[in-house]
């Protein structure tokens, strides 16, 4: 079968490559996916340029990607919420990576019946960044009328949080730039702020959570604007000392200076790394079928061109999601 | 089962034998939201008869979004006839959008039964009208009415059906977004 992968680590145009490889055998808890298509996430790019080799090691060559969308055509003895000719969708687990190709095998915990209501090529972009928003608004316990502050309001993950928040009926204040304030708006956010013309840090106060997806000074910000007790919790910031006992470092310390924030505001701080879960993405799916969610595409590559995908993402300009035809 | 005989005695005599006989070849079951009877691409061995909860027939496009065919209520019968007549794999996959008690036919007994009881030609010639005229009704609706004549329509001949459904399993049946099925209803709320 083709898949698209990783030949080296370095700049895309050089490291990716359309190969013939062999079709996936699954295990007993795995279903065999026909690819109908693929999305792609700014850890793709990141895994290609090598950048996650300490944190998340593979070898080379190896099939790039983790979101997929298409139809079951084998299932493990063991699967037994799932059958061969089932639609679904799945952010396959690290081990698995592999979607941009023909078949990909999934253990089937990590897997769910796709939206019925939407396409493959906009289902393949729900997974990671829908998991990421959801989990991360989840473990903050969101509620309605909660004030919520979700940074980068535009982008995959931003955009699906802010719809997530507004059918938990929180208030929701966003950031992003100017050209795309008014799509922003109509995703749901009750206050846009554009970080070209104003600062946020003015106009949001005593939220009870913040959701922050863009880290370095904004993680430290996020105090300025919690309310005591509030939460902060972080896809890019600083790894909290939980996270760092799950992965295995040792005497692990939070920086002082977050620290000390913290203590402050009596607040709440998480790193979220984000876990396959198909139960999760099976209440996405409701989500999307009652509308509270749609998806958001940016463009749509066939597989022929999904170098040109990665170029695209890496330009950091994708309004919205981009996804990869496969079949 | 015993009222769908009584239904089928309304309009002819049945005779002992061929009331055991609908029994050797049916039997009562329950299904559960969500569970699929029939799923596209397999061989269809069964016609099912509502008792109680509602049930949809869809088509998956080669986009991976689906449209609804029917829903099938209390009394109604469901399967993917396509497939049944024709000798086909099922093109249709059927859900249950409620949890369902039917009685689940022999498909193939079901359409030959009027070779071993002469006096079921009756009763599948009547099923079969129906049929035809609801399917008729259905396109020619498509065809002449606008989108809120066949919503009204469509409550009309499913009354209470929206409590069980998702708003795209009507939008994809009337052939409409589910934005324009909001429209409607916000409209018809105004009226």
């Amino acid at each position: 079968m083709k898949a698209l992968q990783i030949i080296k680590f370095g700049e895309i145009e050089d490291s990716l490559s359309i190969n013939d490889v062999e079709k996936p055998i699954i295990e007993s808890t795995d279903v065999l996916i026909e690819v109908k298509a693929s999305s792609i996430n700014p850890i793709d790019k990141s895994t290609v340029l090598g950048n996650l080799q300490s944190l998340l090691p593979i070898s080379l060559p190896h099939t790039s990607a983790y979101d997929v969308s298409g139809i079951v055509v084998e299932k493990g003895n063991e699967v037994s919420h799932l059958e061969v000719g089932d639609l679904v969708y799945s952010r396959v687990p690290q081990e698995q990576m592999g979607t941009i190709a023909e078949f990909v095998a999934v253990t089937g915990s990590a897997v769910s019946k796709k939206p019925g209501n939407i396409s493959f090529e906009e289902a393949a972009g729900i997974p990671l960044a829908g998991l990421t928003a959801m989990q991360s608004l989840e473990y903050a316990g969101i509620k309605e009328n909660d004030k919520v502050l979700i940074h980068a309001g535009s982008g995959g993950v931003g955009s699906f949080a802010i719809q997530y928040a507004k059918a938990k009926g929180a208030y929701i204040y966003t950031t992003t730039s100017t050209t795309n304030v008014e799509w922003v708006k109509e995703l749901g956010a009750d206050r846009v702020i554009d970080y070209k013309t104003e600062d946020y840090k003015n106009l949001v106060k005593d939220v009870d959570i913040v959701f922050d997806t863009l880290g370095k000074n904004y993680t430290l910000e996020a105090f300025q604007v919690i309310k005591k007790g509030g939460k902060v919790v972080s896809v890019v910031g600083p790894i909290d000392e939980e996270i760092s006992k799950m992965i295995g470092m040792t005497d692990y310390k939070l920086p002082e200076d977050l620290a000390k924030l913290i203590e402050g505001k009596e607040a709440t701080y998480k790193f979220i790394f984000m876990h396959p879960n198909g139960e999760h993405l099976s209440a996405i799916k409701s989500l999307i079928e009652d509308e509270k969610i749609k998806p958001i595409l940016d463009t749509v590559y066939p597989f022929s061109e999904s170098i040109d995908a990665f170029t695209h993402l890496a330009s950091g300009r994708a309004k919205g999601k981009i996804i990869i035809k496969i079949n | 089962m015993k009222e769908l005989i009584e239904k089928i005695k309304v309009n002819q005599n049945l005779s002992q034998g061929a009331e055991e006989y609908l029994y050797t070849i049916s039997k009562e079951r329950k299904f559960n939201k969500g569970d699929t009877l029939i799923r596209e691409g397999e061989k269809v061995k069964k016609t099912y008869f509502v008792k109680e909860g509602c049930l949809r027939s869809y088509c998956i496009d080669n986009n991976g979004k689906e449209h609804t065919l029917q829903f099938a209520i209390k009394n109604w019968w469901i399967s993917d006839f396509i497939a049944i007549y024709n000798n086909e794999l099922a093109t249709l996959t059927i859900e249950c959008i409620t949890d369902c008690k039917v009685i689940e036919f022999n498909a193939e007994k079901l359409i030959d039964i009027h070779s071993k009881f002469s006096e079921f030609e009756t009763f599948q010639r009547n099923n079969l009208e129906r049929h035809v005229v609801s399917l008729h009704k259905r396109i020619l609706n498509q065809l002449q009415l606008t989108a809120p004549e066949r919503y009204e329509f469509f409550l009309k001949q499913y009354p209470d059906i929206e409590q069980h459904t998702r708003n795209y399993h009507i939008a994809s049946y009337l052939g409409i977004t589910q934005q324009s099925l909001s429209r409607i209803r916000v409209e018809r709320a105004k009226k």
